[in-house]
Parts: structure tokens; sequence; C-alpha cells
């Protein structure tokens, strides 16, 4: 591996290396392997702009998921950060969260199509590691809940009607793909065409595609988003047409109902059309402009528009001390995605994958058909069967718990549930204090929901 | 779905006190470290580029998964003019875990225990995969700016650091600058 440091982060870096004298000095493990000569292709990370760069693995964002408070992140980034055992904090913002949301497909198109060779690289190296561990992320003809035929459909309807999304101004994002044959460095640069003093053909390679207003529409307003948000299941709408009033949100493609709260405005999404499409941002952000002003003169009462009053549902997320004794720990329900599963368990009988298809109480009750989170092969006709949270473990827990209050820090918990313990989390937990300071830590959950838009982006660091 | 990977654990390591020093071999190659690989990379090549003053990290000569970091004192702090080596040792699920940290120089700090342990809590419970190596050396600079003494390790600088001058004093009469790598 170092080897690669040695020759090539140099190269990589532009800089000569006679700067750096004590680091060529050093010596290097000459033994690689295949995988470290296929890390020599990576993209260059400085030519991609930060909006699709994932905060979590620092790589361009592969099957991107936007956490309710508007950070994205890549799918198996997302699932990695979460916690098995209670709510999840967002890795920037840390606003909690207690759904695994789908991939929002819009942006994975989005971002193919601009970085095609990237996103194609990116593609086969996590393929590699899925197979090693034997499990997938989803792949697109069968994401989410069927609306992808629709979704085409509207598509290529509206490119007919030739309304305002064949603009043809719109390859300002070209991604080159550069073969240096001399360091087997294949890199996908973004190049600004804006002004037309390049010589345009020069910068088109095969493969390319533009982007148009058509790959980043609102499915409710058949227009560019205009600060866009996206759902829990992956569909994408702007701001100003999601009823923020209503108690229940509901997609409008997939009738899906978002869980508490209202979500955030991908901000770095926002700033990418906005440089994009820079008129026919403009346009949308005066016509919903006007659009307020209406609605204001007509409710002078109640002139909260689309603000997000995330904070008044906040009230309803559990309290963990309350659910401690329902909660499945590492479980997560592959309709609504919550994870862990608090309350009932149900879970499927005949598929046979090993990370299992299993749904939530209210999921089941309503008889969701969403396909699951992951590649299995689960059908409608398959059965459940209804699994109780471990009492006796989750009683231990409750020990641990208290004596943990005490000070005390890490456990060994021995496993020997024989019923269900195929899919269970290891024998060996590791708890912290602070992890586990479940009721303190509530308490503030409300509180900080409330003041989350002030700390967006900002990680506090507090000595303990 | 049910989690079948390591990952579901998110709390907090054991306290560091405990752990050791580093971890002596470099981890097997899987799936798993192929992707740690590429995040140390990346994090390397962001370090360097970023050119922040009074901090530095660099990979030990044969595993990226140990990191020797320094960092100088902040002006107008009573660490001005001290320099401090630091030892990483990244776990094979970084970043979702945290890196093992702790002081290889002596430092005479409130939140830092004699054998070198560092009692912040971005480095625990309030860790983030966000985080990096830049943001944890930054932290801790800031840290020995603005200790927490209301929960000390090292009482004996808790109780002094109400008299800066002291301080100061002790911080000099302790100090050991590292030895050059």
């Amino acid at each position: 591996m170092f080897l690669f440091l040695h020759r090539h982060f140099f190269s990589l870096l532009r800089i000569p290396s006679q700067f750096f004298p004590t680091f060529t000095s050093l010596t290097f493990s000459t033994t690689l392997s295949m995988a470290d000569y296929q890390m020599l292709d990576d993209v260059d990370a400085d030519d991609i702009p930060h909006a699709f760069l994932c905060c979590v693995c620092l790589d361009l964002l592969h099957k991107p998921i936007v956490l309710s408070c508007g950070h994205v992140s890549c799918f198996w980034c997302v699932h990695k950060s979460m916690n098995g055992f209670r709510e999840s904090h967002c890795p920037i913002c840390r606003r909690p969260y207690y759904h695994f949301p789908t991939i929002c497909e819009m942006l994975h198109q989005l971002i193919m199509k601009i970085y095609p060779a990237a996103y194609k690289k990116r593609e086969s190296q996590i393929l590699e590691e899925e197979r090693k561990i034997g499990l997938f992320s989803p792949q697109f003809d069968s994401l989410t809940c069927g609306s992808q035929a629709d979704i085409k459909v509207e598509h290529l309807e509206e490119s007919a009607n030739g309304q305002l999304n064949t603009i043809t101004k719109n390859d300002k994002v070209v991604a080159e793909l550069i073969l240096e044959e001399n360091s087997e460095v294949v890199r996908s640069t973004s190049v600004e065409s804006l002004n037309s003093l390049q010589d345009p053909c020069a910068q088109k390679p095969q493969n390319q595609e533009k982007i148009s207003v058509a790959d980043v529409l609102c499915r409710v307003c058949t227009q560019l988003l205009f600060r866009p948000v996206v759902l829990n299941c992956g569909h994408a709408f702007c701001e100003s047409c999601i009823n923020s009033q209503v108690e229940t949100l509901e997609c409008e493609v997939c009738q899906f109902l978002q869980p508490k709260g209202f979500p955030n405005v991908c901000l770095e999404l926002d700033q990418f059309l906005k440089e994009q499409f820079p008129e026919e941002y403009s346009l949308r952000r005066d016509s919903v402009q006007l659009e307020l002003e209406l609605a204001k003169s007509i409710k002078h009462d109640n002139p909260t528009s689309c603000s997000n009053e995330e904070g008044k549902k906040g009230t309803d997320l559990p309290r963990w001390g309350e659910v401690a004794s329902k909660v499945h720990c590492a479980v997560g329900c592959d309709s609504c995605g919550m994870y862990p599963i608090i309350g009932d368990r149900y879970k499927c009988k005949d598929c046979l994958e090993e990370v299992g298809f299993d749904l939530c109480g209210d999921c089941y009750n309503t008889r969701s058909k969403r396909p699951g989170r992951f590649n299995q092969q689960h059908r409608p006709e398959h059965k459940f069967q209804l699994v109780r949270p471990q009492m006796f473990r989750n009683m231990r827990l409750g020990v641990v718990t208290e004596m943990l209050e005490e000070g005390s820090t890490t456990f060994i918990i021995a496993n020997d549930e024989g019923s269900d313990s195929s899919d269970d989390i290891g024998a060996i937990l590791e708890f912290s204090s602070d992890a586990r300071e479940s009721d303190e830590d509530d308490s503030d959950v409300d509180g900080r929901t409330q003041t989350n838009d002030n700390r967006t982006d900002q990680n506090y660091s507090q000595p303990t | 779905m049910a989690a079948i990977n390591r990952y579901t654990d998110n709390t907090a390591p054991a306290n560091p006190v405990v752990s050791p020093a580093k971890q002596s071999l470099p981890p097997a190659k899987t799936a798993d470290s192929q992707s740690v690989l590429k995040r140390l990379q990346s994090e390397l090549m962001a370090l360097m580029m970023s050119g922040d003053s009074g901090i530095s990290a660099f990979p030990e000569e044969d595993n990226i998964f140990c990191w020797k970091g320094t960092i100088t004192g902040s002006k107008d702090t009573v660490f001005e003019g001290t320099e401090y080596r630091l030892t990483f040792s990244f776990p094979n699920d970084y970043p979702f875990k945290p890196p093992k940290v702790k002081f290889e120089t002596g430092c005479f700090h409130p939140n830092v225990d004699v054998y070198g342990n560092i009692c912040l809590d971005i480095l625990q419970d309030k860790w983030s995969s966000a985080y990096d190596v830049r943001t944890i050396l930054l932290s801790i600079q800031s840290l020995l700016g603005e200790p927490n003494i209301s929960s000390p390790l090292n009482t004996q600088a808790a109780q002094l650091w109400s008299n800066q001058e002291e301080y100061r004093k002790m911080v000099e009469k302790l100090y050991k600058p590292p030895t050059a790598a």
C-alpha cells in the first residue's frame, strides 16, 4: 500500500517530491495486491464538487441517501453509521433519526449522468465489497415502490412537450475522462465549459450525457426543484410543494408516510441546482415567493407557509427509557426503515437471505408491499412470524444500564437464547456509560430538534 | 433486515484507559479495510493540502492504520511554544468507530492523564463518522487552551489551571520536547 503513496502520492498532489524529503526517505513495504493497484485508478476527489462528496467515505456519493436533516451520504455509509440499539444521529449535524431512508434515485441518476466513469468505478468497487459480505444494496430496477415506470414515462412526455426542460446550455458540467497511460491513473474531471471560448466539441467524451432540468424535477409541480427536500422514501420535492401543515406527511408519489418531523432542505443539492440552472432557478424562486405572498394575503393569521416547524412533532419521539424492553436490537423494518424496530417485529419465514426480511408492527398491519432494503427476494405470499423482543436479554440489558449508572464501562453479555439467535447481534456487547445515558439524553431530543436549524453543519466538541 | 455485520454496535468503545497503545499488526485486508484504506488516504491528502498551522500527521512507516501526529500549543495559551506528539490507532471499522488517540509526549493538562490518555467526548461517545484526523487534531489543540476543569483526569493540573502564571511554569518544567522521528 505504501508503495502507492510513495510512487503516486506526490504525482496526485502535483507537488514535487523534494518538498517532502523526510517522507520520501521512508521505507515502504513492497508487497502489493491487485486491490492496491485498483486504488491507483481512484478519481481525484478534488475534481468532484463538495456537493457530491460523501462526508463519511470522502469519495463520490454512491447510491445517495438524503437524511431528514438534508445531509447526504452513501447508502452503505448511512447504514454503517446507524446505531442498532437506539436512535441514530446524522454524522454532520447530529440530528437524531430513527428510520433508514431509501436511496434518492433522482440524485443517483443525476450523479451517474455527470460522472459516468467515476460512478461506474465506484459501483464496481462497491459491488466487489458487497460480494465479499454477501449483502447487496438495492438494484435500481427493484428499488422503491414500483414507481420507476411512471417516472420514465413522465420524463418522456415532458421532454416531448418541449417545456422548459430541453435547455441546451445545461451542459456546463462535463465529465472528462483522461487516460494517463504512464501512471495508469484514470481521473474524471469536471470541466466548466461556461465560457464558450473553449471548443465545446473537445470536451464531449462518448459516454457523457447532458443533464437537463428534466433530471431534477419536482414530482408535484413538475418544474425544477426549488429548495428540494427528500422524503424518507427517497422521492424529492420542492419544499413549497409539500404541505407542512398536515400531521402526517405522505409522499405524493408512493403514498408512503413520512416518519416524524418535517425534512430539511437538502442545501447541497439546492446550491448545485442554483449554479447549474441559474435562470430556471431564479424563475422558480420568484414564482414560489409570489405564491407565498398570495398565500399570506389570504391567511393573515397563519403566516407560517413553508417554514420548517419540525420541532412541534418532536414530542412524538420515543423515550428510550420507556421503550427499552420493546427494542429489537440491530433489526430494522424493511418497509419504513425503522432501525432498530421498537414494538412488534414480524420476521419473514420464507426469506432465506442471512439479512432476513422484517417488518415493524405498523408496516405489517398496513400490508406493506415494499421490497426489502437490501437484495432480499421477498414475495408477497411469504409468511411472517411474530418475534418477541428477547425478554431475557432485555432484562439483562436493564441490569447493565443500572450498572452503567454506577460508572462501569464494559460488559460482556452472554447470548444463550436458543430460538432466534441466528440473526442476533454478537455475543459481546460493549457499552459505554455515556452512550447509554438514556433518560438524560432523550430529554433533550426535543430541544435539539428545535434548535437544529441554527447548528446545522456544526459539530461541537466538549471535553468530558 | 437484521444486521449481519459488525457495525451495529455503534456505541462508544471501551474506555481508552484500558486500550492498548496501538495495533501491533496491520489488519487483514478485508472488504472493510479496503474502504478504510481509501478513506485514510483521502484524509492524508486533504490534511497535507490544507496547510493548517500547528497540526500535522503522517502514517507510520509500515502501517497506515497507525499515524503519528503533532500539535503545537496555540498562541496566547500556557502551551505556546510547546510541541506534542500523538499516536493515532485506527480500528478496522473506521470511520464508524473513533481512532484511539494518545499523547506520546507528556502533557500537563487537566484532561490528559500521565499515560497520555485524552478525555475528549468526540473521541468517545460523541464521535461522528464525519470527523477526521484533521478535526481531531484541531479539537485537541483547542482542548489544550480550553480544558474542562469539571471532569479532570489530572486533578493537579485542574487545580493549578486558575493560576495561569504558575501553570505556565509547570508546563515549562515538565515539558520534554518530542525527539525527532
